[in-house]
């Protein structure tokens, strides 16, 4: 049982009252990109055994998007972030870098500032 | 025009507590930025009560107001009034980024009463919410799911407590907390 | 090898059970191998076993990080089944479901493949229509599927509620010689088919990394030694974008916990194999007794092989309505599995960008069904170089559009 943190109404949400939206920070390709990026855009998804940052919507609540960084081997959470951010903020890469050290995911790195 | 009727007409139900359909309610949808100094102004001014904090609920008179997001508060009033509500609103944020709708017929509500610590038994086994009494009680207000349909719930005193969701599920709900409040269905969680 | 038999039973029965020997070896690895083939499941032992079987290739070592037949070979729901809607997913699973049929006489080992029949049950206008397409594909592609009747579904499943308030049953789709197997003992039956053969299944070896000269592989590093190979399979269900990482390229999957559960043991009460889709569950009775239970996915990435509590009431629940004895079951004990989910809900079963890595990966929520067919393929694929059954699943169909959609077929709501 996942129990991520609202960052909008505050409330311990059980899964139960939570819908999973995916991959986190994507950049969308569309018309005028590259058939590489359009591939990678759809299918090159991240699906680490660790670290992960996604999106999630508290359907059943104040149905508000945000994000989860989790990791996905243990299912302990490191935080939730407002789903207005391209990138997860400091203090949740910090969070991380304190239980798992040397932590990477795409770009982002336990020691990038 | 045609008569408006709850969407159960006044069923009940006793056991653990007393289930009923609550009747009519007037409910309107404001959406903007509860922040803002103007909807809080218009908010006291429409209904007499003051814009609720997160996850709260404020009430005056026949009228209540019930955090549901950080951009949106749902009105409570008399069935009649709904229309009057959402004109008055309209008046009071001419200018400012808003919305206010009557969403009065797309919801039902109903009533539970009886020994508290049965009432919060009947929601804690349909919601995954904590129905504690340190963590919900008078003045709480809580968006959730009740088995497989969202729904809200508040407590507007000891031992009682109001649910609301859409009406289309109205059977749906009625089913589900008669069912959680069947007599010699307690599990006596919440007793001190 | 000594064969089992039932003279070999009544033999050890008159000295104590003393002479049965190991069912497969556990030899240390050896420096180097023709064919390495990470993961000791029912798919990566089949690919060994029809390796030698059908190519005469017995210089093979199967190298498992954990137990044999310990992911998701033992963590599935036992059916097999072959009637879905595409031309390729017809070919392998029913080339698969037909191994099934002399699987125990090939390996002189009991699978206990059961062709009880599978009922797929169309319980809303558009499944009826669903399945009718797909009986009529089946027709075509020479699987032996039909469209029943409601009463037709209660004569075969008496216990079934025809008149759910939800879900009325409007008719089944009906394949009668799929059925269950034992899922451990096919994974047992062919490690000691592969074993008989000279082939190495070293347990408890971790492969850490790929070996690679000039885009080519040439060994793998493990938690006991490097080991030199001229071609290596990957056949990780659970794990594999984790192994294709460490060779060097990505895969179009995501991986999440596929949820199962089963009851007490009862009397007999159901002979065959029912799945609801539309309310989402499915399930058969055990040997043993107890109604195995198929349940949902988990809606998020993750590699926790562990049951999800509120899955047992959601699963419950959608059965409760079309199984009414189902409310007086006590369920005994639920678990995940790690399944690795592709777009379209087709396996992938491929080449790779390494020359020499071949990946068998994707089977989603149905792979147990496919364990023979898929090693079958997946073996002609290592020792020739291409196999007709695995043709359309390459890597590559997701770059270049050309989806084998099943996600109807697949059954579980992904």
């Amino acid at each position: 049982m996942l129990i991520l943190h609202c960052p909008y109404c505050g409330v311990m949400a059980d899964e139960t009252e939570l819908h999973g939206g995916g991959e986190a920070h994507l950049t969308r390709h569309g018309p005028g990109s590259s058939d590489e990026e359009f591939h990678d855009y759809l299918f090159a998804k991240e699906n680490p055994r660790g670290v992960h940052f996604e999106r999630w919507r508290h359907v059943n609540g104040c149905g508000k998007w945000f994000h989860a960084a989790r990791d996905t081997a243990t299912l302990e959470v490191f935080g939730t972030y407002s789903a207005q951010t391209t990138e997860p903020p400091q203090a949740i890469r910090d969070a991380i870098t304190a239980r798992r050290p040397g932590w990477t995911w795409r770009h982002l790195a336990g020691s990038a500032k | 025009m045609s008569e408006a009727a709850s969407a159960l007409d006044g069923a009940s139900f006793e056991g653990l507590v007393r289930v009923a359909d609550a009747g009519l309610r007037g409910m309107v949808t404001l959406r903007g930025d509860l922040g803002a100094d103007a909807l809080h102004a218009a908010v006291k001014q429409v209904s007499g009560c003051d814009m609720p904090g997160q996850r709260k609920i404020t009430a005056a008179g026949d009228s209540a107001v019930a955090w549901m997001a950080p951009d949106e508060a749902l009105l409570l009033c008399p069935h009649g009034q709904a229309d009057a509500t959402c004109a008055a609103l309209a008046r009071a944020l001419d200018g400012v980024h808003h919305l206010a709708v009557n969403v009065s017929d797309a919801r039902a509500t109903f009533a539970l009463e009886g020994d508290d610590g049965a009432l919060r038994e009947v929601l804690a086994k349909l919601a995954p919410a904590d129905l504690s009494a340190e963590a919900f009680g008078p003045g709480d207000f809580r968006r959730t799911r009740l088995a497989q349909v969202p729904g809200a719930f508040w407590m507007p005193r000891q031992g009682a407590a109001r649910v609301i969701c859409f009406r289309s599920v109205a059977q749906y709900m009625f089913d589900l907390l008669t069912t959680a409040a069947a007599k010699g269905s307690g599990v006596g969680y919440f007793q001190a | 090898m000594r064969r089992y038999s039932a003279f070999a039973i009544a033999r050890e029965a008159l000295r104590y059970h003393a002479g049965w020997e190991k069912a497969w070896a556990s030899p240390e690895p050896r420096r180097k191998y023709d064919v390495v083939i990470v993961g000791a499941g029912g798919h990566g032992l089949a690919t060994a076993f029809y390796l030698g079987r059908n190519f005469g290739i017995t210089n093979v070592a199967v190298i498992e990080k954990g137990w044999l037949g310990g992911g998701n070979t033992g963590r599935n729901t036992t059916i097999i089944r072959s009637n879905y809607l595409q031309d390729p997913s017809a070919a392998i699973y029913e080339k698969s479901r037909s191994l099934y049929e002399t699987m125990s006489q090939d390996l002189n080992y009991n699978v206990m493949y059961s062709p009880r029949g599978v009922m797929m049950l169309a319980q809303t206008q558009a499944e009826v229509r669903g399945y009718l397409r797909t009986a009529q594909a089946n027709t075509l592609q020479g699987v032996t599927t039909r469209f029943i009747d409601p009463p037709e579904v209660k004569k075969l499943v008496p216990i079934i509620n025809l008149d759910g308030p939800r879900y009325p049953v409007l008719g089944a789709l009906w394949q009668d010689r799929a059925g269950t197997a034992r899922h451990d003992a096919v994974a047992w039956g062919y490690a000691r088919a592969c074993s008989d053969m000279g082939m190495d299944i070293i347990q408890q070896c971790e492969v850490t990394a790929v070996r690679r000269e000039g885009g080519r592989v040439v060994g793998v590093d493990t938690s006991r030694g490097a080991i030199d190979c001229d071609k290596l399979g990957i056949v990780v269900a659970g794990n594999s974008g984790v192994m294709a990482e460490r060779a060097g390229f990505r895969l179009p999957i995501d991986s999440v916990a596929l949820q199962a559960l089963v009851s007490e043991p009862i009397k007999p009460c159901m002979d065959v194999v029912v799945m609801a889709n539309t309310v989402h569950g499915y399930m058969s009775q055990s040997d043993k007794g107890e109604m195995v239970i198929g349940g949902g996915a988990d809606g998020y990435n993750n590699y926790t092989q562990r049951g999800s509590f509120h899955h047992i009431e959601e699963t419950v629940r959608a059965l409760v309505e079309t199984f009414p004895m189902v409310s007086r079951l006590k369920m005994l004990r639920q678990w995940g599995g790690i399944v690795d989910m592709t777009g379209d809900r087709s396996p992938i079963l491929s080449k790779t960008p390494v020359e020499g890595v071949f990946i068998n990966c994707g089977w989603g929520t149905g792979g147990f069904k496919a364990t023979p067919g898929s090693g079958w393929a997946m073996a002609e694929l290592m020792a020739k170089g291409h196999s007709p059954l695995a043709e359309a699943y390459t890597l590559d169909r997701f770059r270049e559009g050309r989806f084998i959609d099943e996600s109807v077929a697949a059954g579980v709501a992904h």
